[in-house]
């Protein structure tokens, strides 16, 4: 994978990329028959979920904690918060209420 | 404002379109890349996987542009995505961040699978200039003409991407991966990997490893 923006990040966004592939690969080929219901589906999404906090969770945490403080310190955590308010991305706005992966 | 919409059909299902989607930097037709992160990730109840990225991108201005309206050549841009695997659909929608009174190209990608069970791909791009100054539409088919160019070789690094995964998963048949590292780090750092071992298997990095030596 690409390089990390900061240099001290880029073993774990390896890392992590690593370990999200490897579980992305299943996760787009899910074990869910298109017939399934609305709470078999659910029920089998929770189950995913839990299985990435299981196996990626932690490196997840760390590199996410390494490009925060990264962000922080190029200014770069305003320009993401003013493109947002200037210019409100319409698709997919991740909202804090969902659970963090 | 200028509207450029442009289909695709890829012969691979969805799924192995989409994981080639996602892999897609590094690869030798976007050498303009320079870094990628994900800042933020989550998925939803419904199950679908919400992903922000944040890209840093080389690009140079053409020559007739004023001196000084863009600092330096390289560029933020932001990459939202929604997958649903359930749907078979990927929608994700890339902007700059910045320079974006001089330009703003908002770019959106459609995966969907079709009834052939082949995977369509739909790109649109909406290119705005608010710069003035009568170069507002010099620079809107700039970008128009660019984006035009840049379709072309951004298939072309998935399609590359394409191949490779689908080599190694042939090749992978029979047996299990010796090991499974995910990522691309052409002669450099092997993590250990506690995953099952996946189809993607170390042919698919030594591959990548003799394309990007």
């Amino acid at each position: 994978m690409a390089d990390s923006l900061a240099p001290q990040c880029t073993p774990l966004k390896r890392e992590y990329d690593s370990c999200f592939n490897s579980w992305f690969e299943g996760y787009l080929e899910p074990a869910v028959a298109a017939s399934a219901s609305q709470q078999q589906r659910e029920v089998y999404s929770r189950k995913k979920a839990e299985e990435f906090e299981t196996k990626c969770g932690k490196v997840w945490a760390e590199y996410k904690e390494c490009t925060q403080r990264a962000l922080k310190e190029k200014g770069l955590d305003r320009l993401l918060d003013q493109a947002r308010e200037e210019n409100p991305l319409t698709e997919p706005a991740p909202s804090a209420t969902q659970n963090q992966k | 404002m200028k509207f450029y919409t442009q289909s695709f059909i890829y012969d691979d299902p969805w799924s192995i379109v989409s994981l080639a989607y996602f892999l897609r930097y590094p690869n030798p037709y976007a050498s303009h890349i320079i870094s990628c992160d994900v800042i933020s990730r989550t998925q939803t109840p419904s199950g679908t996987l919400l992903t922000t990225r944040l890209i840093l991108k080389r690009g140079a201005l053409p020559r007739w542009a004023p001196k000084g309206i863009i600092s330096r050549s390289e560029s933020w841009v932001v990459e939202e995505s929604e997958v649903d695997p359930m749907g078979r659909t990927v929608r994700c929608t890339t902007k700059n961040l910045e320079f974006t009174k001089v330009m703003q190209v908002e770019e959106s990608v459609f995966l969907h699978q079709n009834d052939e069970g082949k995977t369509m791909q739909i790109s649109e791009a909406r290119i705005r200039s608010r710069f003035g100054w009568g170069l507002t539409k010099r620079i809107e088919t700039f970008g128009m003409n660019r984006f035009k160019t840049h379709v072309q070789r951004s298939r072309d690094g998935i399609s590359l991407i394409l191949g490779m995964l689908r080599q190694s998963r042939l090749q992978t048949l029979g047996g299990p991966a010796p090991y499974s590292p995910m990522y691309f780090a052409p002669g450099k750092i092997r993590a250990k990997c506690s995953n099952p071992p996946s189809r993607i298997n170390s042919r698919y990095y030594a591959e990548v490893r003799r394309m990007w030596p």
